[in-house]
Parts: structure tokens; C-alpha cells; sequence
């Protein structure tokens, strides 16, 4: 076009704006086009980040804990299938109706159902959690009538179940969720709120072999949080399953034994350290913790004066009493304060001083030797004794026979117990004659644990060599592969002459034989033990049941070829050699007597020992 | 029927294509948002759009038998007609989603607004052509602007602000080609500056909300900022190639509202990525460029202020549309043309380009 022609034109100037115009368009256009250039190609990986952040879900799928077995492979703890009782609103055109046949099945009051369900936290399409682990009659119902329980869903998971019920419950401890305060802490900052772990005993102290690894699934989730479609699922990996030292025979009986009373019971292979049984009474239910306790529940176990959820073989601290007797005995040996032919009067009663210590047995003993005095477990022998022995050496002895110490199993907190020094004395008062005595006969203010006791016992039935308690043998996959194997593991070989071990070895054969421990006799089976009966309340009186003294006795068989070692205290029990010596007895009894060795012990009905 | 010769052979088939195009874009995209909706409602709603796509391809083709002049006869009319019908909505529309902006004529429902952006261009058209003499006197520009303002207080009331100010950006465009004077529009601008506060206050919260949103895009993250930037990610997302068809979660998952409607842009970015957004710009460009071509070739005013009436509403349309979808512009509600949801806007949009081709047919007739 020329520009004659465009002069002429009468259109020109509106021309002009429209060509302005396009130019502005095409201006616009071409800041759209910056912007979805800046959006999808620099910003486009970050927003398919968050595009995919927006859609997709992960749902953990909790894997199966690993089982455990006793040692010969009977089951302790195992998964079962729980059902949790779900509701989803979305899905209920009639919540009234619905929860009201809920509440039927349920047997429980629609309110509380709708209430729950109004309570819910999150979108409508997100189930909301009704009641976990309803039982199977439940579950037969509602799958009855699914057809008139619209947005009602039951969901499986696996949750830890102990066919035994409370039998070694505080060895093999409980599974919870993480708590709250749990979660906060650096140790458990791998876990995720909801997940379960092992809260005590053999479930906390193994739990990263036996929880396994949780799945997922991942699904795609609309805008409204439901479920569109499953995008992949990892499967969960079961945990490894844990094979206990443990013989679950003998644990049932160790526990039957008990008989309803307080106390604990510790046996293990004296060779070995492998233990065999552990007993804690009163026990609780670790199932209960499997399912959702109730504040209830939860304050009548805490409550419970008998402290049942406290390992009392590891937790629990007594005096020793008499089963002390072994340690003072060897120590005065060691020192060469007595040799076993030494013979001390007793008539009753021992002076010190301006005080007056007494025997058990009213008008004594007479003259024993050392044989005689650790079978009659005689007061005033072992007053001569610790004090020609002095409390240095009867400490050393004791701590190299592994009291004053924690065994550390690794099942929880234990005890350390307390073995005095010359300088450990309450008050200001100093270290008096008075104490050495006292020690001598494990009062005053010696304790220990049953833990340490039998490992005390342990350590003399073998020979002198202290082993570290352990209770997990082996480690497998659910094929059986082997993870790992764990073996005796040396403590150390203690300090003290075996001849003098086989001295005092023969005074607890005595003390079964002709002793105390009678009640502890098998014909047949050469035991050696020791009773004890320890002061609770000083100079007794009229005694409360919950004022008793704790019975003891500590004891090994056979004695040639040592296969057992035991450790048991009766909380309030009384006399040892009348209330722990037979527990020990229906151990001993039933550990030769099981299958691997088949009539290899004769049950006969022991002569009873008097006394301590 | 009588086929001229010479129409057929100045048929503008690449204007119509695109339109035809854009509009079987919509039906697909539709399908794939409303592909895993539960509702059935929302899953027929693709059909819907085709049957509205073939009407308005009917429609269409039907407006170019007549000759433009046509519509230069009827255009008091058809504007009448449409305020009437606006007044009417007022009083007995029905109402949805919060507005009263449809009429129902049995089963079929209308939105007189969306015709009404049509009807204006084309009574600006004639209005200025029947004033070209008097183009130069400031009051010739008067009436145009009450004749906006009547329709667009209406259509504000439904209330549809998006559709308000198109009607408002609409006239703005043809007053500046038809010569009003930039210092007037500094006039009208300052004196819509001083009633600003004012108007500010009849705004529905929701309006205020979406205004203020632009600048600060954190303030209403489950309203309106939600909106927006689940569409950012929507589109972000798209990448350089795009999700695929059927393949867009962001839409099909209902995390992007209106994901069908004013958000059908988002949805469309999320599937096909820059490269089809680039697409899409290009044939709206195509769309507008023609319509400028035929405004600056027009030989008489009313064919040139509807071609640039048409062209300038397409282009204010995909711009504010798309800028507000990326987050550059507030979210007004203004369809996409073409390819948002809506039987309406389809119709509308495709007798504007029908209006097009019959002025591109008989460029050379007269």
C-alpha cells in the first residue's frame, strides 16, 4: 500500500489504533506465554514435586513382630490377626440407622458410636476408628449383616498375642504403641506416631531383630483424601524370630509352684549362663497391652502393691540371709581365718560388745565344724567367722562371685544390690564389729538380687568360673536362616581356691542331705543348696503375713556334673527350707524328669529340715 | 440451497477449523477431568459440551448464509432483547453456584450475559457507524458508554464480576479505536479511581478476596489461594510435554476446582504441557489475529468495530483467563473461549467466529 493511498483512506487513523492494538495484544499474548514458560519448564519440576505431594498417600503396613520360641521351639509369643471396627461417614447415607445396628452388634449405646464418628478429625472419607480388636463373635455379626451396615469396614493387623498369658511376662515384656513422650526422644526418632515397639524384657531389649520392617502402600488420593486407586504395595518384612534359653516347661512349672505367692525364681545352666526359667509373681497379662488398656486397667496394675509388671529376679533387691553364709564361709577359707575342721560353740546367743546376737534355734547348735554349721545354717558359727574374716575379704569374695553388681542380662533396669565396704555404712556411725557380723549372716545391710544369687551359685557348683546370664540363643529368619547365634560368655574366673569352692559345695550337699534344704532332697539326684530366711522387720514380733521374713534358697544339681543352678525368694515367705527349698525341689524334680532325659529322676517324698 | 460460488470458494475453513478445533479440545479435556468423578453428573458433562460444540458449529455455519448486515439490522434489538432478558434473570433466573445468571426456557438454560458481550460489540458496531460523522465530538461517546454500563450493573448484581468487566473492557477497546481521546479515558479513569472505595463496597467478600488475593497469595489458602495454587501446580506440573491425556491428577483428582469451567486452561497445561499450551496460544492467536486482520481491512465501520469488538474480546479473554489461572491476574471468572464448560459461552463464542467468517466471506461483496 502506498502512502497516497493511505492518506486517502478515511479509515487510516482507526488502522493505526487497531495495529497498536494488536501490537499490545501480542504483548499480552507473548506475557502469558513468559509465565507458563516460567511455570511449566523452570518451575516444572518443582511443581510435579508438589503436584505429587498432593496425590499421593503413604499407608504404612506394620510388619509382623518376629516369633518367640522357647528352647526347644515351643511357641512364647506369636502374631495374631486383630479386627479393628471402622466407620466412614462419606459412606453412610443413614448414620442413625446404621450405628444404631452398630450399637446392637456392639452392645453398646448408639451415642457413644456418633459420637465418635463426629468426633472424627480429618475429611469425611477418612475411616474413623470405632473399636480395635473386637472379638470374633463381633466380627461373625457384622459380616452378617454387611449388607445393612453401609461405610462399616473391619481392617486386619497383626498384633502381638502370648498364648501363655502372664507366664514370663516380665522376661518377654509387652508391645505398646510409642508414646508420645517417646517419640520426642532422640532414640526414638525413627519411629512414626501409631507404630508399636517392645516396651520391656526380651521385646525392648531384641526389638529391632524382631519387628521387622513395616510395607506401605502407596495410593493416589483425591482432593478429598479418598482412596482413588493403589499405586504399588511393598510388602511388609516379619521380624526375625528370637529362640529363647528358656524351656517353657519348666517355666510352667516354676510359676505353678509359686502357688499364688510373691517372689522370684531364677534357674540357669550353672556351665553355661543359659537361663532356663524366670520367675516373677504376681505376673500380668502382656496381652492386655496388645489391645487398647483401658485407665482402668492400667491403674489397677499399677496400683498393685505386689508390684506385678517389676522383674523382681532383676529389679528386686533382698537380703540374702542365709545363703550369704556360702560367701562368708568362703572368704573365711580364702583368708585361712578357719580351715573346714575349725569348730565354733554355739549355745544360742553370740556377744559383742554390749550386744547380743542370737542364733535361730532357740539354746543352738552346740560344737559344729564348717560342713555342719553351712548345713544347720548356724547363726553363731558364722558371727565367729565373718568376724575372724573381717568385711574386706567377705566383699571381695562376694563381688567375685558377682554380687553387688548387675548381671547385665540387658532385660531392663537392674539392680545393683549392695555389698558393704568397711567404709560403707548408713549414717555417720562408722564400721562396727557389729556390721562384719551381721554381713556375715546377710543381714544388715547386705542385698542382692536373685539374679546375682544364682549366678553366686553358678559360680560355686562350676568350679569358680562366672558366666553372664543370657537368655536369647539364636536369632533366625522366618526360613530359618541364622542371623546370629549367641554362646556362654566368660565374666571372669573368680578368685577364690576351688578347693575351697568343693568345700563349701560339700556343706550345701549337706545342708539337702542332712540340713535345712531337706525338703530340697531327691533320691537319686545329688543336690546341694542353701536356705535362707531374711529379715524384714528387725526382731520380729507377731508377724504380719506382709511382715515375714523372705525365704530363700539357693540350690544346684547334680552335684558331680552341675545342669541346673536356681535362685528362689518368697516375698514374706518365712522359713526358707520350708517354703522356697520345695519350689526349688519341684524345679530340680521336673528339669531331670523332661523328656531329654527320661527317668533320669525318682520322685520321692524328701524329709523335711527344720528352720532356716 | 443456493451456494454462492464465490462464498465457498472465500470460506475461511482455517478460521473455522480452529474454532471447530479449540471446541473439540474442550470436549476431550472435559472428558478426562470428569473421567474418574464419581458423580454421573459430572461424568456427562463431556457430552453436554459436544452436543453444545455441534450446536454451536451449527450456529456457526447458519450465521454465514446470512449476510453480516443482518445483524447490523437487528442490533438494537437483540441488545434490547438480551437487557430484557438480563432484567428478567434478575427477577426469575435460576440461580447456582451462588449467582442467579441463567434463564430457563423449559429445559433449556441460558446465560443472557454471555450473549450480551456479543450483542454490545455489535450495537457499538452500528451505533458507530451511524455516528461516523460525529466521531470527533466527545459526546458521541455518551451513549455508548451508558449503553455498557446498563448491562454490565445487571450482569455485576448476578453477581458475575468477570463478565462485568469484560462487557466494560470490551467498550474501552472499540472507544480507543474509534478515536475518544486517551486524556478522556485519564478522565474516566481518575473518576473511576475517586467511585472506587465505593464500588469496592457493594464487591461480595468473595470478590474482595479474589482481588486481594493477587497480591498476596498466602491470605485465603483453602479459598481462593487454594484455587490458584492448586492451578499453578496444575500447570507447572504439565512440564515441557505434559502428563498425557487422562494422565492429569492434579484435574482428575478434583484437587483443582472449577477444573472444567473457568480452570479448564489449568487442566488442558497439566495434560499437554508447554508444548500444548504453546498450541493453544497459537490458534487463539490465529483466532484474534484474524479478527484484527479483518478490523483493519474492514471497509465500513460496523464490520470493522465487530471484527476488533470480537478480536479484542477473545484476546481479553484468553489473557485474563490464563493469567489468572498462572496466578498473574486476579480470578475474575472469565471463561476461556471455546473450551471452558458452558453451552452459553460455547454458543456465544462460536457466532463471534461465525460473525468473523461471514465478514471474511464478503470482504469482497458487497
Amino acid at each position: 500500500m502506498s502512502r497516497e493511498r493511505d492518506t486517502s483512506n478515511p479509515y487510516a487513523p482507526f488502522q493505526k489504533r487497531i495495529r497498536v492494538a494488536a501490537f499490545l495484544i501480542s504483548a499480552a499474548i507473548l506475557i502469558v506465554l513468559l509465565r507458563l514458560w516460567a511455570l511449566q519448564i523452570l518451575e516444572g519440576e518443582r511443581m510435579l514435586l508438589l503436584s505429587l505431594n498432593n496425590r499421593l498417600r503413604l499407608r504404612p503396613v506394620e510388619a509382623p513382630r518376629g516369633l518367640i520360641l522357647d528352647r526347644n521351639g515351643e511357641l512364647m509369643v506369636e502374631n495374631l490377626a486383630s479386627f479393628d471396627l471402622y466407620a466412614t461417614p462419606e459412606d453412610m447415607p443413614d448414620v442413625e440407622e446404621t450405628t444404631r445396628r452398630l450399637a446392637e452388634i456392639l452392645q453398646s449405646s448408639p451415642d457413644e458410636l456418633r459420637q465418635r464418628i463426629s468426633q472424627r478429625q480429618g475429611s469425611q472419607f477418612e475411616p474413623v476408628l470405632l473399636r480395635k480388636g473386637v472379638d470374633e463373635r463381633t466380627v461373625t455379626a457384622i459380616e452378617e449383616q454387611k449388607i445393612d451396615l453401609p461405610g462399616v469396614s473391619l481392617r486386619v493387623k497383626p498384633v502381638r498375642a502370648y498364648p501363655k498369658g502372664g507366664s514370663a511376662a516380665t522376661l518377654l515384656g509387652y508391645v505398646t504403641e510409642v508414646s508420645h513422650a517417646q517419640i520426642k526422644s532422640k532414640e526414638f526418632r525413627d519411629f512414626r506416631p501409631g507404630e508399636t515397639m517392645g516396651q520391656a524384657g526380651v521385646e525392648r531389649r531384641y526389638d529391632a531383630f524382631i519387628r521387622g520392617v513395616d510395607g506401605g502402600e502407596q495410593v493416589e488420593v483425591d482432593a478429598l483424601g479418598k482412596v482413588s486407586r493403589l499405586i504399588q504395595r511393598v510388602e511388609p518384612q516379619s521380624g526375625f524370630n528370637l529362640h529363647l534359653t528358656l524351656d517353657n516347661r519348666l517355666q510352667r512349672i516354676a510359676e505353678e509352684s509359686f502357688q499364688g505367692r510373691s517372689g522370684a525364681l531364677i534357674a540357669i545352666h550353672p556351665s553355661t549362663g543359659e537361663i532356663l526359667a524366670m520367675v516373677s509373681q504376681p505376673s500380668y497379662d502382656p496381652n492386655q497391652f496388645s489391645q487398647r488398656m483401658t485407665p482402668e486397667q492400667w491403674r489397677t496394675l499399677a496400683s498393685n502393691p505386689h508390684h506385678p509388671m517389676q522383674n523382681k529376679g532383676l529389679q528386686a533387691q533382698y537380703a540374702p540371709g542365709s545363703i550369704f553364709k556360702l560367701v562368708t564361709a568362703l572368704a573365711a577359707l580364702e583368708k585361712g581365718a578357719i580351715t573346714p575342721e575349725t569348730k565354733f560353740t554355739c549355745n544360742g546367743t553370740f556377744s559383742l560388745g554390749s550386744n547380743l546376737f542370737h542364733d535361730w534355734k532357740q539354746g543352738g547348735h552346740g560344737t559344729l565344724n564348717l560342713q555342719q554349721a553351712i548345713a544347720n545354717s548356724c547363726n553363731i558359727y558364722f558371727y565367729n567367722t565373718a568376724l575372724k574374716t573381717g568385711i574386706e575379704e567377705i566383699t571381695r569374695v562376694a563381688r567375685e562371685l558377682g554380687l553387688g553388681a548387675p548381671s547385665e542380662l540387658g532385660l531392663g533396669d537392674e539392680a545393683k544390690g549392695i555389698i558393704p565396704k568397711q567404709n560403707h555404712t548408713r549414717g555417720s556411725g562408722g564400721w562396727y564389729p557389729g556390721n562384719t557380723v551381721m554381713a556375715g549372716i546377710g543381714q544388715g545391710m547386705v542385698t542382692v538380687t536373685p539374679m546375682q544369687a544364682v549366678m553366686m551359685v553358678s559360680a560355686i557348683a562350676n568350679g569358680g568360673t562366672l558366666y553372664r546370664p543370657w537368655v536369647v540363643r539364636k536369632v533366625e529368619t522366618l526360613d530359618r536362616e541364622l542371623i546370629e547365634e549367641y554362646g556362654p560368655e566368660l565374666v571372669r574366673k573368680v578368685n577364690i581356691d576351688p578347693d575351697n569352692l568343693a568345700i563349701v559345695r560339700e556343706g550345701m550337699q549337706a545342708v539337702v542331705n542332712e540340713g535345712t534344704g531337706g525338703r530340697a532332697k531327691i533320691p537319686g539326684l545329688r543336690v546341694a543348696g542353701k536356705t535362707g530366711t531374711a529379715q524384714v522387720v528387725q526382731n520380729g514380733g507377731p508377724q504380719r503375713s506382709d511382715q515375714r521374713d523372705h525365704a530363700w534358697f539357693v540350690a544346684f544339681a547334680p552335684v558331680d556334673d552341675p545342669q541346673i543352678a536356681i535362685a528362689v525368694v518368697v516375698e514374706h515367705g518365712g522359713f526358707g527350707g520350708q517354703v522356697a527349698a520345695p519350689i526349688a525341689k519341684s524345679l530340680l524334680e521336673a528339669w531331670f524328669k523332661l523328656p531329654k532325659e527320661p527317668g533320669s529322676v525318682q520322685t520321692a517324698e524328701p524329709e523335711p529340715g527344720e528352720g532356716d | 440451497m443456493l451456494i454462492d460460488r464465490r462464498i465457498l470458494s472465500t470460506f475461511d475453513w482455517r478460521l473455522a477449523a480452529s474454532a471447530a478445533g479449540l471446541a473439540a479440545m474442550s470436549v476431550l479435556i472435559i472428558y478426562s477431568t470428569s473421567g474418574m468423578h464419581s458423580s454421573l453428573l459430572r461424568r456427562s458433562l463431556y457430552l453436554k459440551q459436544a452436543s453444545w460444540m455441534v450446536m454451536g458449529l451449527f450456529a456457526m455455519i447458519l450465521l454465514c448464509r446470512f449476510h453480516y448486515r443482518t445483524t447490523w439490522r437487528l442490533a438494537y434489538s437483540i441488545y434490547g432483547a438480551l437487557l430484557a432478558a438480563l432484567l428478567l434473570t434478575a427477577l426469575i433466573g435460576r440461580a447456582g453456584m451462588g449467582a442467579q445468571r441463567w434463564l430457563s426456557i423449559g429445559s433449556f438454560a441460558f446465560q443472557p450475559s454471555e450473549f450480551m458481550k456479543l450483542s454490545l460489540i455489535i450495537l457499538l458496531a452500528r451505533y458507530f457507524e451511524d455516528h461516523k460523522d460525529d466521531l470527533g465530538a466527545p459526546r458521541t461517546f455518551i451513549l455508548p458508554i451508558l449503553l455498557t454500563l446498563l448491562p454490565a450493573a445487571l450482569v455485576l448484581r448476578q453477581p458475575d464480576l468477570g463478565t462485568a468487566i469484560m462487557l466494560l473492557l470490551i467498550t474501552t477497546g472499540i472507544l480507543v479505536v474509534m478515536g475518544l481521546k486517551i486524556r478522556y479515558f485519564v478522565l474516566l479513569g481518575v473518576a473511576g479511581s475517586a467511585i472506587a472505595p465505593v464500588l469496592w463496597r457493594f464487591l461480595h467478600d468473595y470478590q474482595k478476596n479474589r482481588i486481594l488475593v493477587l497480591v498476596n497469595p498466602d491470605m485465603d489458602p483453602m479459598g481462593v489461594g487454594y484455587q490458584v495454587a492448586q492451578s499453578k501446580i496444575a500447570v507447572g506440573s504439565g512440564g515441557l510435554i505434559g502428563k498425557g491425556w487422562m494422565a492429569a491428577t492434579q484435574s482428575q483428582l478434583n484437587f483443582l476446582p472449577a477444573n472444567h469451567t473457568d480452570f479448564i486452561f489449568a487442566a488442558q497445561a497439566e495434560q499437554w504441557g508447554f508444548i500444548g499450551s504453546l498450541g493453544l496460544l497459537l490458534v487463539y492467536a490465529y483466532l484474534i489475529s484474524k479478527g484484527l486482520r479483518l478490523a483493519k481491512d474492514a471497509h465500513d465501520l460496523f464490520t470493522m468495530v465487530t471484527s476488533f469488538g470480537i478480536a479484542s474480546m477473545m484476546a481479553w479473554q484468553v489473557v485474563i483467563n490464563i493469567g489468572m489461572v498462572t496466578g498473574i491476574m486476579p480470578v475474575v471468572g472469565i471463561p476461556l473461549p471455546l473450551l471452558s464448560y458452558g453451552g452459553s459461552s460455547m454458543l456465544m463464542n462460536m457466532l463471534a467466529v461465525g460473525l468473523l467468517l461471514n465478514i471474511h466471506k464478503h470482504r469482497y461483496l458487497y
